[in-house]
């Protein structure tokens, strides 16, 4: 039988050196600002019961989960997402602390992606969940803290805003069922024109519709809000842009000029996102980097009526970016090696403890000779060498 | 910054959308005497482009290292995950269709069918809807033979003209889903570098109606 004692499983690594560095500094970063502005850490176990993940609007599909079982037999998944396992944390443990609750976490999550497609089924992610309240002041607080978290570890970046309310009131006034809503909205997504058109002209032509049609196109910058403000007069969508509008000038203030941009065709996961919804993208990462809400129903899922809003950050991928960019400096050579000759090794020990506290990066030599320490430090171009 | 990169289907796709940039101005004679390059440029730089295998055309812009490209419906149904498909470019037109022997009544009987095909995600999709279990065997070369030498009850294929069915005596007997050739975006790009790749769209738009 083959063994794979080697290597890693598809999808995964070993994060080495620089690798691992650049990662907690992007991590200390972001975790910066959470502990700023006020947020509580928490953290889930890695492995869940398969039904925290399989409510009707989890939107995670059960291809993507790697499950197992208890020693009940009963269904276990590796964390796919951090947001349902805190949804269910704060239903049963925090059910009667004071609201709201302001929670980050810094977890990896687990998705199992087809082969060979470049895909990572292990990313860390970092992300903050404002649970308890609702309204436009909990709204503002989760994008002004995704906004800060990606501003402390990339410079070219994009904030879009969209809310689910938009496509949700317009398909709502169609006589469709909800196969016909998915195929719709699937085709929003996708900025899919052509089959939109083919699904929207088998519907008796009306406003809800020729608003949903230019739902794709709607997006860019505050210029957005007028042309939709047209297509959208009269149906029950128009509250859901006048409160975006009204987001999107609360955030002008930040100077983000053309960073900010506004979505009305961003309606992924609309089962689960019920108010706003935003992501993040930054230059050279082909996918969002961040991505968020509101969703008013998934803690009532698990019995507890609240609001919450929440974002996570992939922050492998913005790892990768800085890595790419050669934005992080790493060296891990000392400074001095320091031998001992035999009998000395705990002054040898205490001078190198000695010197990292006058800020002098020192080592202690293993090695058994002063020869083959002097060789280690030519070889790994260490500058000085300290007998003791 | 650089200039946008648009990974272009080689063979027949990519004549039509070289006829379509000339159209809308670009000069493309880069293109038209590539050598051995895989990288070529389009009009004074104005954007450039990547020759690729059609599955890899997705896979380039899906990774966001292509901001677009220009692929088939067939090859998008097959492989397609998440990207913006903007535009039905209007050529390579052909269909995925259910063809059967002759004669034969496909949806008869209580066993259990097996088709043959190249693209078993196109022929899953198409029999679940239908709410049918079929056995998928997969086919790299010509799948009109699987039905012929009695491997498979039917065949998923594109069709073009039917020619080639015919000549084996099959014949289509449902259409899957239409083709034709796609622009499609990557999901960041389309948000980064929102100016260029509209621009272009609407060029593409203006000339492909």
């Amino acid at each position: 039988m083959k063994k794979y004692t080697k290597i890693t499983p598809e999808g995964t690594k070993d994060f080495l050196f620089a690798e691992s560095s650049a990662m907690d500094d992007v991590c200390g970063k972001i975790e910066k600002v959470f502990k700023t502005r006020c947020f509580k850490k928490v953290i889930t176990p890695a492995i869940e019961f398969y039904d925290v993940f399989a409510l009707p609007c989890s939107g995670i599909e059960q291809e993507a989960m790697f499950k197992t079982v208890d020693n009940k037999g009963r269904l276990l998944v590796v964390r796919p997402d951090s947001t349902l396992p805190i949804a269910r944390m704060v239903s049963s443990r925090l059910k009667n602390s004071l609201m709201p609750v302001r929670l980050y976490y810094k977890q990896a999550v687990y998705r199992n992606h087809p082969t060979l497609t470049g895909r990572t089924s292990e990313n860390m992610q970092m992300g903050v969940e404002l649970l308890g309240v609702k309204g436009i002041r909990a709204d503002l607080e989760v994008i002004t803290t995704a906004v800060c978290a990606i501003s402390a570890v990339a410079n070219d970046f994009r904030i879009e805003l969209g809310h689910a309310e938009v496509f949700d009131a317009l398909s709502d006034n169609l006589d469709i069922d909800a196969d016909y809503k998915e195929k719709i909205r699937v085709s929003i997504e996708g900025k899919n024109y052509s089959a939109l058109n083919n699904l929207l002209d088998k519907l008796t032509p009306c406003k809800a519709v020729s608003a949903i049609r230019s739902l794709p196109s709607l997006f860019g910058g505050e210029e957005v809000f007028e042309k939709a403000r047209a297509v959208c007069e009269g149906t029950k969508a128009i509250e859901a842009l006048e409160y975006l509008h009204k987001i999107y000038n609360n955030l002008v203030p930040l100077g983000l000029g053309d960073k900010l941009i506004v979505d009305l065709g961003l309606v992924q996961r609309n089962d689960y996102y019920t108010g706003i919804v935003f992501s993040g993208y930054i230059s050279g990462i082909g996918d969002a980097v961040i991505s968020g809400g509101r969703y008013d129903d998934l803690l009532g899922e698990f019995d507890l009526p609240a609001s919450a809003a929440g974002f996570a950050i992939d922050t492998d991928a913005v790892t990768l970016k800085r890595l790419s960019d050669n934005s992080v400096s790493y060296s891990d050579n000392p400074d001095v090696l320091v031998y001992a000759h035999d009998g000395k090794e705990m002054d040898a020990i205490h001078t190198v403890t000695q010197l990292n506290e006058q800020g002098v990066k020192a080592q202690f030599s293993v090695l058994p000779t002063l020869e083959e320490t002097k060789a280690f430090a030519a070889e790994r171009g260490i500058a000085e060498v300290k007998e003791v | 910054m650089k200039p946008i990169r648009i990974a272009l289907t080689k063979g027949r796709l990519e004549k039509s959308t070289v006829e379509l940039f000339e159209k809308i101005g670009y000069n493309c004679d880069a293109i038209k005497n590539k050598g051995r390059k895989l990288i070529l440029p389009v009009g004074d730089n104005d954007f450039e482009v990547v020759l690729a295998k059609a599955a890899d055309v997705i896979t380039y812009v899906e990774h966001g290292v292509c901001e677009l490209g220009v692929v088939g419906k067939d090859t998008i149904l097959e492989n397609g995950t998440s990207f913006y498909e903007l535009l039905d470019l209007g050529f390579g037109k052909c269909r995925f269709a259910l063809a059967v022997k002759k004669g034969t009544d496909f949806y008869g009987g209580y066993n259990t069918k097996t088709i043959a095909t190249k693209y078993p995600n196109v022929t899953r999709a198409f029999f679940d809807d239908k709410n049918m279990d079929v056995r998928i065997i997969k086919i790299e070369g010509s799948v009109e033979l699987a039905p012929l030498v009695g491997l498979a009850d039917g065949i998923v294929d594109i069709v073009e003209t039917g020619s080639t069915l015919k000549a084996n005596g099959l014949e289509v007997i449902e259409t899957v889903t239409d083709i034709s050739a796609r622009l499609i975006a990557n999901t960041a790009s389309l948000k980064l570098r929102k100016q260029e790749i509209e621009a272009l769209q609407k060029k593409l738009e203006a000339v492909t109606q």
